[in-house]
């Protein structure tokens, strides 16, 4: 990509290039503590909006470098939008509108265009928001973009692709409990906030059973529909040509049916609660935490616990104390993390988890237990929060890498109701944490004794019984109800 | 139907990059410095944000190991991370003192453990505490994950590495004005690598074993299959090592891999981004230049024996089933590596491929189908194809259908349709691959690695594109043969398992 930019000093550098000779390097921490690091002057291209007849809002990006073109359409509605009853259908409602062909293509033709030419078209229908992205060599932008908007407006949903689909989705039924990772999650999600829509991964026989393109259709009219869209083209073309075939694209196409609800309001079940499923491995997998608490917002409470979480087994990556002490320090883990969800819309959840060998089962989950704890009782030093915060303003431009990623960074923020200088508040946020205000909210939102407990593994191979940190509810793997 | 008379013309005048062109791949202005000690750089400057992506490889991989260590390639690249004489301590020589005592205790626990079922348990419990009480003594001379700290301060994005059969490789982006960082910490890092946290860190390996075989079906399958597939050279083997292995390691052989693969003669790194490079060419001198060369990389001398019939087993595990059917094909720059790979494409590329459209989409047996060459590249591998049926239909049902569709391509070519849609992919691939700074690092400096040329990797394309429909029918005659395949099947114990440790 061509983006404005203007590193100054580095030339300095430049100019003062060694001449080629071997020496021997002295100690790098000198090294390190000598290292200058010249101010990084960059600013990235902003995508301009622009909003169409219809009132649909474009974000565009040119970047000629490569002969490419991307196209991405967020909806700002998804499956849990959707009455319940149709919940499993709109969660497949995507694949539909990719594989189901269109009321002028049958979907072998639509294949055929798509592999012939060589674009990539992805559609997704997730729970919250639903995107769809086109994109291809920029000389098949017509192909592309007549394409991408055919499947969009006329799925036709092919009855033959319908079972195909429906066959698939029985047989991943069939196959849900076959990983650990799998029951976990499913373990979870019900554990944790019963059949909430935002916890399904998962369709049912049930569900499968109510396929058919009629439903299919219902979905797809109310999740991709213009009053739902923002559209972000980034690549190869020329603004005036998109927007002219932008606005012929959406020609006709109205306005969105009614039909959807609210998301339902989230309940997290409240702990302490210790859930063992049973499954014969010799690698627990460890899941622990409870709702989150906290929104997305520019608030010192929002930035903090973001803080926290990379110091705790987020971003901090070996230098969090989950990883430095289960991994590193005890070699109980490979993987082991933390997750502190939050949105702009409500609350989300906070959890711990890792996969451990079985032996350390117990030994384990009262370590991460402490560990979470320890945020509150064992203060960050200002050391650490200033890694959080070194790191975050120091890979600053790695946000904004190719005019794809920007353009992705802003309808991104239009979806979740965030401005568009979203970014930069989010930096001074960050930057302003002090580890007293870490402390604090990790006292008033991370609650170890209050927690959700899930271990998918096998009792008979753990270091104790999991009795010995409380009560177990056992749940089977077949209770388990998606 | 404009969509459709867009589709006839272009199968009419689509015609992109001939045989003879080379690809843009090819023509982007990489600088090859080589320093005396044998060190490869390959540096290109590109337009755009003030990043800087940094790719190493060694060539130092799985295959490499010798017998009894099988895993320590891959629990190295692990140690990398463990940090220098300088990085990573606060008293190096207090440090080193403890290792001995380490290592004997150690050395310990493995004369035990191989006694296997006579081993003694309590003395086995003793020496793990006796291990793990002096490892922990040793940490209070440790800054422990230094290197990590000081990369993330810094901004580095996508800090990791990864082992294969063939290669290890290190990576890691810098914002453009820190990339001197990266001189100063892997020229430390590849001179005075300290494996400290040695025996937890044989644990935390472990635990990636279990996470990647022993408890996925997919990953123990694999690991079965190639193990029935090669009987002698060591693509046959775990790169992530067999357990007994990992658990007994020990920090000497270790250090002993490292000493023989990791000279900067076997190292080629590629540097993408906002760089200058006369001044890259000039840190790789002051940096590397005086690290003593080490020994040459010697390619595995053991060939795979002849197939001589069919080999077939099950792996019996309690999951649905699935199957991998391979059949031994030569090492990626055999002349005929570019056929096979069109004739991949065209049976499983795609929901418009023979064997897609067969068994996903007219019969809905198959939830998906793959196929793909592998584990490495540099010597004779398989191709192999992977389906995992939809019940009532069966592994045996859709292995009779990837025959019959073998036998199809053997007797008939590929339409020119088919190649068309091929070709055409390739010329997007062709593009695409080009997109960001750490593509292009990887892929220049594992060509170099590999082949010795930075260019090889984007030739590669070119011998795609020159693939003809006979081409695909000889080497789908030449190597899809009975006798030269393997047969591994996903089953479900008789009984289900209630003691093991799947």
């Amino acid at each position: 990509m061509r983006a404005p930019i203007t590193v100054l000093a580095l030339s300095a550098l430049v100019t003062a290039a060694r001449p080629v000779v071997a020496q021997q390097p002295t100690d790098p921490r000198a090294q390190l503590a000598a290292l200058k690091v010249a101010p990084l002057h960059f600013n990235p291209p902003t995508p301009k909006r622009v909003t169409l007849s219809n009132g649909v809002a474009v974000y565009l990006l040119e970047d000629h470098s490569l002969p490419l073109v991307d196209v991405e359409i967020v909806s700002k509605v998804g499956v849990a939008h959707l009455p319940d009853s149709l919940w499993g259908v709109g969660w497949q409602a995507d694949n539909l509108m990719r594989i189901g062909g269109t009321t002028r293509l049958p979907p072998d033709s639509v294949d055929k265009l798509i592999e012939f030419y060589a674009l990539t078209a992805t559609i997704s229908t997730a729970n919250e928001t639903s995107t769809a992205s086109f994109s291809g060599l920029s000389k098949y932008t017509d192909q592309l973009l007549d394409l991408g908007f055919d499947l969009l407006r006329n799925p036709r949903n092919d009855t033959s692709r319908v079972r195909l689909t429906a066959a698939q989705q029985q047989e991943s039924w069939r196959r849900r409990n076959d990983t650990p990772g799998s029951v976990l999650g499913r373990a979870w999600s019900q554990v944790l906030m019963g059949d909430h829509p935002l916890g399904r991964t998962q369709v049912t026989p049930q569900e499968i059973a109510g396929f058919t393109p009629e439903r299919f259709r219902w979905t797809q009219q109310r999740i991709f529909c213009p009053d739902n869209l923002i559209l972000g083209v980034s690549g190869d073309f020329t603004e005036r040509e998109m927007l002219a075939r932008l606005e012929r694209l959406f020609r006709g196409w109205g306005k969105c049916p009614a039909g959807l609800r609210p998301l339902p309001p989230v309940q997290f079940t409240h702990g302490p609660k210790l859930v063992l499923v049973e499954k014969d491995v010799n690698q627990s997998n460890i899941r622990m935490g409870h709702a989150g608490g906290i929104r997305v917002g520019n608030t010192p409470e929002y930035f903090a616990a973001q803080v926290a979480d990379f110091l705790l087994g987020g971003g901090g990556g070996f230098n969090s104390r989950l990883l430095q002490r289960v991994r590193s320090d005890s070699g109980f883990a490979y993987s082991v993390f933390s997750v502190w969800n939050a949105d702009t819309r409500r609350e989300d959840q906070f959890f711990a988890g890792a996969q451990v060998r079985a032996e350390k089962t117990v030994a384990a989950v009262r370590l991460m237990r402490d560990l979470v704890g320890s945020m509150a009782t064992e203060p960050v030093t200002a050391q650490d929060v200033k890694l959080a915060q070194d790191n975050e303003v120091n890979s600053f431009v790695f946000q904004f890498e190719n005019a794809g990623q920007i353009v992705a960074q802003q309808l991104g923020y239009a979806v979740d109701g965030l401005p568009p200088n979203w970014f930069d508040l989010y930096l001074k946020g960050i930057q302003a944490v002090t580890p007293a205000q870490v402390t604090a909210v990790s006292k008033q939102y991370l609650h170890p004794d209050q927690m959700v407990i899930l271990v998918v593994g096998k009792p008979s191979a753990f270091d104790k019984p999991l009795t010995e940190i409380g009560p177990v509810v056992r749940l089977p793997v077949d209770s388990i109800r998606r | 139907m404009r969509l459709l008379v867009g589709l006839t013309a272009a199968l009419a005048i689509a015609a992109p990059l001939g045989a003879q062109q080379s690809t843009p791949g090819e023509r982007l202005p990489v600088v090859k410095y080589v320093l005396p000690n044998g060190m490869t750089f390959l540096f290109l400057r590109r337009e755009g944000a003030p990043t800087v992506a940094f790719v190493t490889h060694f060539r130092a991989g799985g295959v490499d190991e010798w017998t009894g260590i099988s895993g320590t390639a891959h629990l190295f690249e692990h140690m990398l991370f463990k940090g220098t004489r300088t990085i990573g301590t606060k008293n190096y020589p207090a440090e080193l003192a403890i290792f001995p005592r380490i290592d004997a205790v150690a050395d310990s626990l493995t004369a035990e453990f191989r006694k296997g079922d006579e081993a003694d348990t309590s003395a086995l419990a003793r020496l793990r505490g006796r291990l793990r009480q002096l490892e922990d003594s040793a940490r209070q001379y440790d800054v422990s994950n230094e290197l990590d700290r000081i990369l993330t301060e810094n901004g580095a994005q996508s800090l990791n590495a990864s082992t294969s059969n063939d290669v290890t490789n290190y990576f890691f982006a810098l914002p453009a004005n820190r990339a001197k960082l990266w001189f100063i910490l892997d020229s430390d890092r590849i001179r005075n690598p300290v494996l400290r946290e040695f025996y937890s860190e044989r644990d935390v390996v472990m635990e990636e074993r279990r996470l990647r075989v022993e408890t996925s079906p997919g990953g123990l399958l694999r690991e079965e299959f190639l193990a029935a597939a090669y009987r002698a050279h060591p693509y046959g083997r775990p790169v992530v090592g067999v357990a007994s292995e990992i658990q007994t390691v020990s920090r000497t052989a270790a250090q002993e891999y490292f000493r023989r693969f990791y000279g900067p003669n076997n190292a080629v790194v590629a540097i993408v981004g906002d760089i200058n490079v006369d001044t890259m060419k000039a840190w790789a001198t002051q940096y590397f230049a005086d690290i003593p060369a080490g020994e040459p990389h010697r390619p595995v001398v053991t060939q795979e024996p002849p197939q001589h019939g069919e080999r077939r087993i099950d792996v019996e595990y309690d999951a649905n089933p699935q199957v991998l059917i391979g059949y031994h094909v030569p090492e990626a720059r055999h002349p005929d590596a570019p056929a096979l790979a069109v004739l991949s494409q065209i049976l499983t590329g795609g929901r418009t491929s023979r064997l897609y459209q067969r068994l996903v989409i007219k019969e809905r047996a198959a939830t998906n189908v793959f196929s793909g060459s592998g584990p490495g590249a540099l010597y004779p591998r398989l191709f192999t194809f992977t389906v995992v049926p939809i019940a009532p239909h069966t592994t045996a049902e859709l292995e009779g259908e990837i025959y019959e569709e073998i036998d199809r391509v053997q007797r008939e070519p590929p339409s020119g349709e088919e190649l068309q849609r091929v070709r055409n992919q390739i010329e997007a691939s062709a593009v695409q691959r080009l997109e960001n700074n750490f593509g292009l690092a990887f892929q220049l400096s594992n060509s170099e690695a590999l082949w010795y040329d930075w260019r090889q990797t984007f030739r590669d394309q070119t011998g795609l594109l020159a693939v003809t429909a006979a081409d695909v029918q000889r080497v789908a005659r030449a190597y899809f043969d009975k006798s030269n395949r393997t047969v591994a099947t996903l089953v479900r114990p008789a009984k289900p398992a209630t003691g093991g440790t799947n």
